[in-house]
């Protein structure tokens, strides 16, 4: 790490140009400058809120479909082909379209975020619920549950696990799909401000907003996986 | 006998949510009031066209081809390099903090300092693709050489096997599981990649083509929404195909998994 | 059965571990006959495979020396195989792949031709009877099969000691005796003592041990120390007609005796 920083300020020495290659000293400036200002602050809550919103809403309407498909062979055969066919257009690839309905806003965003969100925890939910030990399932029936008691004392928490997992994969493609939407077609957020810096060819600044992403998408995986290892107690922690 | 009706009605059941929603799609274009609206019928005639003139797929292999080259860059730097960091312990631990604190910042969010270096050719193109399946390939190999059964390679030892020859025999094929695994994240993190840059790009001057570029024109120019919704579609057969090699790859080079 | 082939004299093992360290074989100190097999048992805990990987050289004794053919063991060595417990068969390698592995890239087959490295495997396939399985991955095999795979590759090697970690701990009844009738096949029991190799066997069963050995080292648990040394005086060839007499079961039920207080423990833990 600390070979790296002395790198970068090495190489920034021998480049003539400031404008390509900013020395470490003049971004922490540029964040500096940019955080008493508070726009660092709007950006980046502006960013979460929509990331927190659209991942929330594609959570409401991805578990319980994903629960459906997992246990049901009804709700398998009516979605897992629409499922299938529409994942592999990634939500990036929405964007254009996206652009000419919804114009220029937060609905882009949202849309491009929740879009990408939906699939893995779909997916992933499914994979949960459909693989959870037959015998804990068995078990419960003999001693008389059933419905929907079944489903929220038995399904749910042993497809808890594989659901906080694609609950974190949804988050983090989402995340990555939200700069890649603001930065084509928000007026507002981290992925505009990375933009904007861009034209403006103050690179510093385009240099921080680059950090400040990647510490936010870290720290919102951090929070993640505490909160699932809260929520999942008995699931064994496994690395990475 | 009973089979025959059971499997019709599988089918149907299979096809209702796909039929249904061309018809919303149908619906809503049709009460949008707007003739640019795409609607199935015209996205045919549309794709028909592009495939014709054969825009699409000069399109598709300019993406491809650069996904190729930035995916191969990655990997040859990634595969090595996991393998030493998953197997000599101090190297791991001067660089994983460096490989941490990069790995969250996707792709895209380099994508403005890229054109600041390097424009908006091939060159920024590629670069992006090998950053994006660069961290998927690395930290997989990373971890199959980690988890590898400690008796294998004590099993090789006790039985002479040099320690170069150990690495080629023992532990290369034991992470090769996951080393193609970490390919197949990677190359589809590129894909995704690749249209996200192109279609940054599609916005700026001396832009140089690909399929996301020709979905930014679409937009912007000739709003010519029906080659969009192709271009998507051709975005997402070529996703599922890539996954389907490399899965079809995987099996082919593993023949000893479980599967 | 004369000179000793390994040496061991006040072996001691500690592993340290965050915080605390753990003795866990306490001043072992046993001669190992060249042409001998020898079994090793105990309650669990009592170090027995610490005490086989410090022979094969994956693991250094803390304290203590082990000496073999006179020279100290510095690490590990193709004169002694080993078998894992888990067996360690490379998933990634046929039956013939992985019994032919050690005499491929090992010293072992250096000077063999590659036609000789395979006429050599395909006498060891013959030997443990699995014939037919040549291009089979270990996961299409059975448990009992596997074994066989191990133990041929084992064998192939030609080591002069064979290390084995419980080799049948993890098989069925019925598949147990049948591989252990086997295993004193391969050894040579029909043989001249001279003629055979060193065996060092580690079991936590004593009627597996009793059937198999020359002579039982029994460890104490909570560190491993050395109990005692039984001398199995049956006669060979053992088949099951040794399983079925008296001296068998009075050979087994003295030993037992030895560690019966540690092991109801032991389940306790």
């Amino acid at each position: 790490m600390a070979v790296f920083s002395v790198a970068w300020y090495a190489i920034s020495l021998t480049t003539p140009n400031k404008l390509l290659l900013p020395p470490p000293a003049d971004v922490a400036r540029a964040l500096q400058d940019m955080a008493t200002d508070g726009e660092l602050f709007s950006n980046a809550a502006i960013s979460l809120g929509r990331l927190l919103l659209a991942v929330s809403a594609a959570a409401v309407l991805a578990i319980p479909l994903g629960l459906a498909i997992g246990r049901s062979r009804l709700w398998e055969d009516l979605f897992e082909l629409p499922v299938e066919m529409l994942r592999p257009i990634s939500g990036i690839a929405w964007i254009p379209l996206a652009l000419f309905i919804f114009g220029i806003g937060t609905m882009l965003p949202l849309f491009i975020m929740f879009y990408t969100a939906f699939f893995p925890m779909v997916l992933g939910t499914a994979a949960g619920a459909r693989n959870i030990d037959r015998r804990l399932v068995a078990a419960a029936r003999t001693m008389g549950i059933t419905g929907t008691v079944l489903m929220r004392q038995v399904i749910l928490p042993a497809a808890l696990p594989a659901i906080l997992v694609s609950v974190r994969l949804a988050v983090a493609a989402s995340w990555t799909a939200v700069v890649a939407a603001e930065l084509i077609g928000a007026p507002s957020g981290l992925g505009y401000a990375l933009d904007y810096y861009r034209s403006m060819v103050m690179t510093s600044s385009v240099m921080g907003y680059v950090a400040v992403i990647g510490v936010l998408g870290f720290l919102t995986d951090k929070a993640l996986r505490l909160l699932g290892g809260r929520l999942t107690p008995w699931a064994a922690e496994r690395p990475r | 006998m009973m089979r025959a009706p059971y499997m019709v009605i599988r089918v149907a059941t299979r096809l209702t949510v796909p039929v249904l929603l061309l018809v919303l799609w149908q619906a809503l274009a049709m009460a949008s009031g707007s003739a640019r609206m795409p609607r199935p019928s015209a996205v045919l005639a549309a794709g028909l066209a592009l495939l014709a003139s054969g825009d699409l797929l000069a399109g598709l292999a300019t993406s491809l081809g650069r996904v190729f080259a930035g995916f191969f860059l990655a990997s040859a730097v990634a595969v090595p390099l996991g393998i030493v960091m998953g197997s000599v312990r101090p190297v791991e631990r001067n660089l994983d903090p460096l490989v941490e604190s990069f790995r969250p910042v996707a792709a895209i969010a380099i994508l403005p300092l890229v054109i600041l270096w390097l424009g908006t050719g091939s060159i920024a193109a590629v670069v992006i693709v090998a950053y994006a399946a660069f961290f998927p390939v690395l930290i997989n190999t990373i971890a199959g050489v980690k988890r590898i059964e400690p008796n294998l390679m004590r099993a090789a030892t006790t039985m002479g096997v040099p320690a170069i020859t150990r690495m080629r025999v023992v532990l290369l094929p034991a992470a090769l599981p996951s080393i193609l695994v970490g390919m197949r994240i990677g190359l589809g993190i590129a894909w995704t990649a690749i249209i996200a840059a192109e279609l940054a790009v599609g916005a700026k001057a001396g832009s140089s083509g690909g399929i996301g570029q020709m979905m930014f024109v679409f937009y912007a120019y000739s709003v010519e929404l029906n080659g969009i919704v192709v271009c998507m579609i051709a975005v997402g057969l070529v996703a599922l195909c890539l996954d389907w090699v490399l899965r079809a790859g995987l099996t082919w080079a593993v023949p000893w998994s479980r599967g | 059965m004369s000179e000793a082939k390994i040496r061991l004299e006040g072996i001691g093992k500690t592993f340290e571990l965050p915080g605390v360290s753990l003795l866990v074989v306490d001043d072992l100190s046993l001669e190992i006959r060249a042409g001998e097999f020898l079994a090793i048992v105990g309650p669990s805990g009592c170090g027995k495979t610490t005490v086989l990987n410090m022979l094969a050289g994956l693991e250094r004794p803390s304290t203590g020396t082990m000496m073999l053919d006179g020279r100290a063991i510095e690490g590990p060595g193709a004169e002694r195989g080993v078998m894992f417990q888990d067996y360690a068969l490379f998933p990634w390698q046929t039956v013939q792949g992985n019994i032919g592995f050690g005499l491929r890239f090992g010293p072992a087959g250096r000077d063999l031709s590659r036609s000789e490295q395979d006429a050599r495997v395909a006498r060891v396939i013959e030997l443990v009877g699995l014939r037919g399985s040549e291009t089979k991955y270990p996961h299409q095999l059975s448990g009992g099969m596997r074994q066989r795979v191990a133990l041929a590759r084992l064998v192939a090697n030609e080591p002069d000691i064979l290390l084995m970690d419980e080799p049948l701990a993890a098989l069925d009844a019925q598949t147990r005796m049948i591989l252990q009738d086997e295993l004193l096949r391969i050894w040579g029991q029909d043989r001249p003592a001279a003629a055979r190799r060193t065996v060092v066997f580690i079991t936590h069963a004593i009627d597996e041990a009793v059937f198999l050995a020359d002579r039982v080292v029994v460890l104490s648990s909570h560190p491993g120390r050395l109990k005692r040394i039984v001398d199995i005086d049956l006669p060979r060839p053992r088949d099951d007609s040794t399983r079925k007499s008296a001296a068998f079961a009075e050979l087994g039920q003295s030993i037992w005796e030895l560690i019966r207080d540690e092991a109801y423990r032991a389940t306790m833990r």
